[in-house]
């Protein structure tokens, strides 16, 4: 149970991380909107979600935040990525393929094949 | 990396009271806005666009949650909450804080000052420069009684020269001297014969001036003279311009060099040290006379402590073959600086901590019993936040928190009554623990402290902590029912049973001290102590024989015809004195070894009436005329213990001691002496009584013994005009009744049996309070049973007997282990007790006795009150 929810959190890192390295500097609502769009249903629903994962990575320096005007001129929270994030989100990324590669592997695998 | 940057940052929220709330906030509702007009702009009515917004953003309250606990530390948070509602827990029952309190105080208390002892003696490094370094060099016999480690001045210069392993050498001697300062009247001070290496050997700085270098210690040099600081402050009112002043000592003119600070306590209790400008060649006569120095060394670097025994043992070797009549019989031995202080205190120390560490268990035990007492009670708050959604180990949390907060008030409280206790009985601690800064609370101390505080906090607060987890949600929450099992109760009896033990291990080590000193104290001295005023008068130590002889004739004449003084005599040292004078001898009636004198004894020259004053038993012969006086080779007294040893069922007068090609008359036996050389619980030996003023004894310095019918301090005065009128530049010291000495002979004895007795006490008020506790329980959680026994026939002291027997089983079974306890645990005390056997059964069965009775008047307090119970009543509490 508790596992589950910090491999989301996790995965939910990632991408907040590579959806600012991809769009630059961005506010909350932006960065759900991005993750809805490409992911799916993983944040359909629970949004807010998203705000504790945005103060850990402020928090380990990936980000960093400021106050400025949104689209519509209200005030909003901007995150850009920092130079640690960046560096984090190579690391990630390569271990996410890593981990993808050697999974992807063991399910292309059949019984003959070991034998 | 990321995770110390992270809980850095969350550490400086923490610190700084930081909230991320008006930052969540604002960004949820920026959030919610745009997802709003998002919404509208895909076509909904604006109240269902925020609608679905909300819905999307998911639970706030969660969010806010998740977000607080990422900011913050949430376990410190916690930690706070639980230390917040633990003192509020202590506020709203006042009793069960106190008792418990006052219970950690005692043990808290206990082994802190106990603590502050060892600490000070034991482990605290001495006050000098690399003093682990520092050796105490002893001479021993091969067998028999040693003279206290003294060693013989040829000694010291065979050492100095043939030695290998040390860096400096020094020693020391006591000398009772007189000084005239300016115009006053003389003073009798206490000094200590010191040379030149002593300082290199110490290593320490004199406050002011300098101390002796080797050429001061050069012989017929001017003589020189260092203050300690006591000295100063005495003597000379600490006046810093006492440099140079010139002083007379023991009739020498003498300049005063330097200062030393209070640190510098070798000796302890001096007033200052002199050159003793012995020549380091020359010297022909090896014999006990000149056996009177204390030596001590600096290790060479790279040199251990067991390098340099070999290296002395070497020496010796030598030394024995090369002087086989005077050393033939002799070894060096060495040890730390630290165990020649304080070495003879390590077993009282060890036992006396070993006490308060019981003590401290035994408040650990009521302790722990209280707070068990109080979970059963809170068992429905517990179940009631289990229900809440507390989880197991939050509540184990919130017990451990409580019980915490406990232990360091109870901590901070005993350490505050130790602090207290050290600084108000430091200076009234027996022997040399009450010079001053020997015994001082340091930092060490309030950190052991502190960490006993919080490990007993833990070691208490675990037992509730596991009980509260054993909750069954489900009876504790039906009111009544809640009850922890029969296991709890087992607890319970353990308990009950440990403490009972531990009192006993107390009870006994306080009734073997108590029994032993009642001894000591009581056993005959052989002299009769009280209405006994003694004093010292030391004369130059180049006085001529006759000059001493007329000098002391003529005190004693004065101090006779004083009116009250109903006899005086003169000894060369008072008993409990650590002195030592010890010579060899040949017996005319026993067979005769070359080089290995068959009887060892120790000497002391008498004068006067010393019989007579002292109220010695003369058991056999007769005592000195002044005829014996003018015999070329004394005659001598003996002991009983030298007349039984070597004379079993003989009789000795008359026969004849060999020593030096000279034979001396046995011409009487007096009663053993207790006391003769140092500790009144010495095992006495065999000892030699010599007339002072025989040709060529030499005797500068005696003591004088005044039996008196007017109380003895009314006499001080004309004694003191007395003297100064047989000579005007001699003055009387160590002026004490004899009782005072005996006192302070048995002051170390008296403090351990004092502490051991105090804590035994405690720890059996503990055990009662703590049985009276857990009967008083028993039957509050059985009150329904009991309404029920009674209402089918059970008679009260059935009832009575029930509770009884939950209570004395344990405690008997504890106190037998206890016994086993207090068995091994005597063998520590073996060596402070004094006619006593550390197995003696009536020892064991005064002690159980102690523990039983009280603990079964508690135990039957609690169980009668159940016994009185109204069965309706007892029925209708439900």
């Amino acid at each position: 149970m508790k596992q589950k929810k910090d491999v989301q959190q996790g995965t939910l890192a990632l991408m907040v991380l590579k959806t600012l390295d991809v769009l630059g500097p961005l506010h909350g609502y932006g960065i759900a909107r991005r993750i809805e769009q490409i992911s799916g249903d993983l944040l359909s629903v629970n949004q807010g979600t998203l705000y504790p994962v945005l103060l850990r990575l402020e928090q380990e320096g990936a980000v960093e935040s400021d106050w400025g005007p949104s689209e519509n001129n209200r005030r909003a929270r901007f995150y850009r990525l920092t130079r640690v994030g960046r560096s984090l989100l190579e690391a990630e990324r390569r271990d996410w393929e890593q981990t993808a590669a050697i999974i992807a592997r063991f399910f292309e695998v059949k019984s003959e094949d070991l034998a | 990396m990321r995770a110390l940057k992270r809980l850095l940052a969350r550490i400086r929220n923490v610190a700084a009271s930081r909230r991320g709330d008006e930052r969540l906030r604002e960004e949820m509702e920026a959030h919610l806005a745009m997802q709003s007009e998002e919404n509208v702009r895909a076509g909904m009515a604006p109240a269902e666009a925020r609608r679905q917004a909300r819905l999307k953003f998911g639970a706030v309250e969660a969010v806010r949650e998740e977000y607080h606990a990422e900011e913050g530390l949430p376990i410190l948070e916690s930690v706070a909450q639980d230390t917040r509602f633990s003192l509020r827990q202590m506020r709203r029952s006042p009793g069960f804080t106190l008792a418990v309190v006052l219970t950690l105080t005692l043990g808290i208390g206990a082994t802190t000052a106990i603590f502050t002892l060892v600490y000070s003696t034991l482990l605290r490094s001495l006050p000098y420069p690399a003093a682990d370094r520092i050796v105490a060099i002893h001479d021993t016999r091969i067998s028999g009684q040693s003279t206290g480690g003294l060693m013989s001045v040829p000694r010291y210069f065979d050492v100095l020269a043939r030695n290998r392993s040390f860096a400096a050498m020094g020693f020391f001697f006591f000398d009772q001297s007189t000084m005239i300062a300016g115009n006053r009247l003389p003073m009798a001070v206490q000094a200590a014969g010191t040379n030149a290496g002593f300082w290199d050997v110490l290593g320490a700085r004199p406050m002011l001036g300098r101390t002796f270098d080797a050429q001061d210690d050069q012989p017929k040099m001017p003589e020189t003279v260092v203050l300690s600081y006591s000295g100063w402050q005495k003597l000379f009112g600490g006046d810093q311009g006492v440099l140079h002043e010139r002083i007379t000592l023991d009739g020498a003119a003498a300049t005063i060099i330097g200062v030393m600070p209070p640190s510098v306590d070798a000796p302890s209790g001096i007033d200052m040290w002199h050159t003793a400008q012995f020549p380091a060649s020359g010297w022909n006569y090896r014999g006990e006379a000149v056996r009177f120095i204390n030596v001590l060394a600096r290790l060479r670097p790279g040199v251990t402590a067991a390098m340099a025994q070999s290296d002395l043992n070497r020496i010796g070797v030598q030394l024995q073959s090369q002087y086989p009549q005077t050393d033939g019989m002799w070894r060096f031995t060495s040890e730390s600086l630290r165990d020649d202080r304080y070495g003879a205190l390590r077993p009282a120390l060890v036992a006396l901590q070993l006490a308060a560490a019981v003590l401290l268990l035994i408040a650990c035990v009521n302790v722990a019993n209280l707070l068990l007492s109080r979970a059963s009670a809170r068992q429905r708050e517990v179940a009631v936040r289990r229900a809440l959604g507390a989880s197991a180990g939050r509540i184990a949390r919130q017990f451990l928190t409580e019980s915490l907060v406990l232990a360091i008030v109870g901590g901070s409280a005993g350490l505050a009554a130790a602090w207290l206790l050290v600084h108000e009985a430091a200076a009234k601690l027996p022997g040399r623990l009450s010079a001053p800064g020997t015994v001082e609370m340091h930092w060490p101390v309030a950190a052991l402290a502190a960490a006993v505080s919080i490990l007993t906090g833990i070691v208490f607060g675990l037992v509730p902590a596991v009980e509260s987890r054993r909750v069954e949600l489900n009876t504790a929450m039906k009111r009544g029912e809640a009850r922890v099992g029969g296991s709890g109760n087992r607890f319970r009896s353990a308990l009950v049973a440990a403490q009972a033990g531990l009192c006993l291990v107390l009870l006994v080590g306080a009734a073997l001290l108590g029994e032993s000193l009642w001894r000591l104290v009581r056993s005959p001295l052989g002299f009769e102590p009280d209405h006994l005023l003694t004093f010292s008068v030391k004369l130059p130590w180049d006085a001529q024989n006759a000059a001493i002889t007329n000098f002391y004739d003529a005190v004693q004449r004065r101090v006779e015809a004083l009116p009250g003084v109903v006899a005086v005599g003169q000894i060369s040292a008072l008993p409990t004195r650590d002195w030592h004078l010890r010579s060899s001898f040949d017996a005319d009636w026993l067979p005769r070894i070359p080089n290995q004198p068959a009887i060892n004894a120790e000497d002391r020259s008498i004068a006067g009436n010393l019989l007579g004053a002292m109220r010695v038993p003369l058991l056999q012969g007769r005592t000195f005329t002044d005829a014996d006086t003018r015999l070329q080779q004394s005659p001598v007294l003996v002991n009983q213990a030298l007349a039984q040893r070597f004379l079993p069922g003989g009789n000795p007068v008359g026969r004849h001691l060999l020593a030096g090609g000279e034979s001396h008359e046995i011409i009487g036996v007096i009663a053993n002496i207790r006391g003769t050389a140092g500790a009144l619980s010495n095992p006495i030996g065999p000892e030699v009584y010599w007339p002072a003023d025989s040709p060529g004894a030499s005797a500068q310095g005696r003591y004088f013994v005044v039996r008196t019918q007017l109380p003895p301090a009314a006499l001080v005065r004309s004694i003191r005009e007395q003297v100064h009128a047989v000579d005007s530049r001699q003055a009387i010291g160590d002026v004490a009744t004899m009782d005072e000495l005996l006192d302070q002979s048995v002051a170390q004895p008296r403090l351990n049996m004092a502490v051991v007795a105090a804590f035994a006490g405690i720890a059996l008020l503990l055990a009662c309070v703590g049985i009276y506790g857990v009967v008083a329980y028993f039957v509050a959680q059985r009150t329904q049973e009991i309404g029920v026994r009674m209402a089918l026939g059970a008679t009260r002291s059935q009832i009575a007997g029930l509770f009884l027997r939950r209570a004395m089983v344990p405690t008997v079974a504890g106190a037998a282990a206890g016994t086993g306890f207090a068995l091994a645990a005597g063998r520590l005390l073996s060596s402070q007790l004094y006619g006593v056997q550390v197995d003696d059964p009536r020892i064991y069965a005064a002690s159980a006795l102690a523990l039983l009775i009280p603990v079964l008047a508690a135990a039957m307090g609690a169980a009668l009150r159940a016994a009185r119970m109204n069965p309706l009543d007892a029925l209708r509490i439900e």
